[in-house]
């Protein structure tokens, strides 16, 4: 982060926004991909657009390209309206999901190609290739065509090329789709690095949610058009603003029940599922008696065979299923009335002792604080 | 269970394996329609005519020895060089076959590209249009074209009653007539090659190329055409060589002064009766059509490489 851009500068009301998404809709005939959506981002940020499929977090992206044609509302860029300018004039770059590397040029070529372009020198063409090819450590791969290349090297020329103008933004569609799921970590890490080694403003279209976790600044999930969340990762993870949020990223428990009042622990809920009170410490304001739902993290719910000490938010039930993770297990526990719960625990002991296995009997338990309240 | 097999020796099992017969059918085909023709072409060109039936003298001449002794003379080829008429007429023809080779490129790159652009329900219907013509005898086609172009056709009577002309036009048995027949008769050969190549072309190449700054009309020049390359070599050489020996549009669009080897070679072979001549003016035809054919094999090869 450069001195002068704060480390969240959404939270900050004097920061201008670098890109502002204003009231946008598209429509493809009768269908509407984006609907009425309006969302900032800043310099430098690196903003993931993450969603299932057909949520219009592609065509939002190729409407920043100028590939898509807005059919109401503005996108501006650094205060400059670009809504009508044609993508060959915009100071935007995209590195496609198929990579869309030029099969007839060599890695070289491909890169140079924005730059020529512009008209720029041809030595200062050379110079900027090769510093393109030293960032992504192709240096090697220079004179050969993209059919020499394996999946991994197309991905990081496809980036060199989309970065070799430097521009104001890239946008990134799917760019880690094609790359099995160890070099995917490791290029997840390197697109960091890059993004802050030369401070452009990125934004990612991913469906993949580990994916927008690690590498975003900040997430908007999206469905059927609509942004749903706008926030960061931890919030999207710790503070989801209803159940498809929840349930979209990372693994949720959710707890259906009929809001009971508040108590000295917190919000009370009769839950469906176990047919008792269960307790959690975010506070409501909804009338008594409306329907709610808890939503908890495998993770911070403790699974043990010994009954514990607390009084509340406790579950009975058996083991159904085991998945072994190896730093960690996921636990399916069956609560009596057949609601399946998941349970993580790291597996911290080498030794069998302190196993659980199939078909024990086992307690559920989770402190108030884990909980989130949803209203919907 | 005491059944005997019958022993067939290695050797011709694996001849006749299915897989080696399968392959061995467009060899003989080729071996008895094409090398086994050319061979009797190469053979008659080496004659000498004579008035008989068949008209030329025989090759191996049977004598007293065991071997027959071999009759072949280069009379006939160096007749088509000593008489400007044949190396005019295969200039005349290589003349025309670039020439309607580029314009077919033009137009065909044209429609192929708007059919391959086309939404995808129109495609099978457009292509179904350019294949359509070929339900239709193509001597016919070309005897209507006579009915458009003549003097009193039905170009000339629409461009004078629309007032663009006062006078008919003398576009029949001209080179113009030659080339509107060629283009027209050859434009699908030209089409389909070119379709198949831009329609699989990936169109994110194009976007591409516009987000990197590039207009669209130079991403044309840029990437278009190069990644077309392909077809456009499959077009062209479908397209130039049979031009090259092309008979019946000059015969029939054309007048006396179109000249073209196809042309000559049917005067040699049913006016003048000389088959030596005639199988010489196909030969030295086969031997220039070469060149492009290799050109053509070099450039797919490097193309699946």
């Amino acid at each position: 982060m450069s001195e002068n851009t704060p480390v969240s500068p959404w939270l900050d009301s004097t920061q201008k926004p670098y890109i502002q998404i204003e009231n946008v809709t598209k429509k493809f005939g009768d269908f509407t991909a984006i609907d009425n959506l309006t969302l900032d981002i800043y310099k430098n940020e690196f903003f993931s657009l993450l969603g299932p499929s057909g949520c219009g977090k592609t065509t939002l992206l190729r409407m920043l390209a100028g590939f898509e044609k807005i059919t109401d509302g503005k996108i501006l860029l650094d205060g400059e309206d670009i809504s009508e300018i044609p993508p060959h004039l915009r100071p935007i770059n995209m590195m496609f999901q198929s990579y869309a590397l030029f099969p007839h040029m060599t890695v070289e070529k491909n890169i140079a190609f924005g730059l020529k372009q512009d008209k720029m020198p041809e030595n200062l063409i050379n110079q900027r290739v090769e510093e393109m090819l030293e960032l992504v450590e192709l240096t090697d791969f220079a004179k050969r065509k993209p059919n020499q290349l394996s999946g991994g090297q197309s991905q990081r020329v496809a980036l060199a090329r989309s970065l070799a103008k430097r521009p104001k933004l890239l946008l990134l569609d799917e760019p880690l789709g094609a790359l099995d799921k160890r070099l995917r970590e490791q290029t997840q890490f390197e697109l960091m690095d890059i993004q802050e080694k030369l401070k452009v403003t990125f934004v990612i279209v991913t469906h993949d949610q580990e994916e927008a976790m690690t590498v975003s600044s900040r997430i908007g999930v999206m469905d059927s058009g609509n942004l749903i969340q706008v926030a960061t990762p931890a919030e999207i993870y710790e503070a989801p603003i209803n159940k498809d949020v929840a349930d979209f990223i990372g693994d949720v428990n959710l707890f259906k029940g009929i809001y009971k009042g508040q108590n000295e622990i917190g919000t009370q809920l009769l839950s469906d599922d176990s047919n008792s009170i269960v307790y959690a410490t975010q506070k409501v304001d909804v009338a008594i008696g409306n329907q709610l739902w808890f939503a908890l993290r495998p993770e911070k719910l403790e699974i043990s065979k010994r009954l514990p000490k607390n009084e509340h938010n406790i579950l009975k039930g058996t083991i159904e299923d085991i998945a072994y993770g190896g730093s960690f297990s996921t636990y399916h526990v069956k609560l009596e009335n057949s609601t399946i719960l998941k349970a993580i625990r790291a597996n911290r002991e080498r030794t069998k002792e302190h196993h659980l296995t199939w078909g024990d009997e086992v307690f559920l338990q989770w402190a108030p604080h884990s909980a989130v309240v949803l209203l919907s | 269970m005491n059944r005997k097999e019958i022993q067939i020796p290695n050797f011709l099992k694996k001849a006749f394996s299915g897989r080696n017969a399968v392959i061995s059918i467009p060899y003989i085909w080729l071996l008895l329609l094409f090398l086994l023709p050319f061979i009797f072409v190469l053979k008659i060109s080496l004659a000498e005519p004579i008035l008989a039936i068949p008209p030329y003298t025989s090759f191996f001449k049977w004598g007293e020895s065991w071997l027959p002794t071999i009759q072949g003379s280069l009379d006939s080829y160096l007749f088509l060089f000593s008489d400007s008429l044949y190396i005019n007429a295969y200039l005349s023809s290589l003349k025309i076959a670039i020439i309607s080779t580029i314009l077919t490129l033009i137009i065909g790159y044209a429609i192929a590209y708007s059919v391959a652009k086309a939404p995808t329900r129109w495609r099978g219907i457009l292509l179904m249009l350019v294949i359509l013509p070929f339900w239709t005898s193509f001597l016919i086609r070309v005897y209507a074209w006579i009915g458009i172009l003549k003097t009193e056709g039905l170009l000339n009577l629409a461009l004078i009653s629309i007032g663009i002309i006062d006078k008919p036009l003398t576009i029949m048995n001209t080179d113009l007539a030659v080339y509107i027949g060629i283009v027209y008769s050859y434009l699908p050969f030209m089409i389909l090659p070119l379709y198949a190549n831009l329609e699989k072309m990936d169109m994110s190449l194009l976007e591409a190329a516009a987000d990197l700054g590039c207009r669209p009309f130079k991403t044309f020049w840029t990437v278009t055409i190069p990644l077309s390359l392909p077809g456009i070599l499959a077009g062209c050489f479908l397209v130039f060589i049979p031009v090259m020996g092309e008979f019946v549009i000059p015969d029939l669009l054309g007048g006396t002064n179109t000249l073209m080897i196809g042309k000559v070679l049917w005067t040699e072979f049913f006016y003048n009766r000389d088959w030596p001549v005639a199988s010489a003016v196909a030969i030295i035809l086969l031997a220039l059509l070469v060149v492009p054919i290799m050109l053509y094999q070099r450039a797919q090869e490097k193309a699946i490489s």
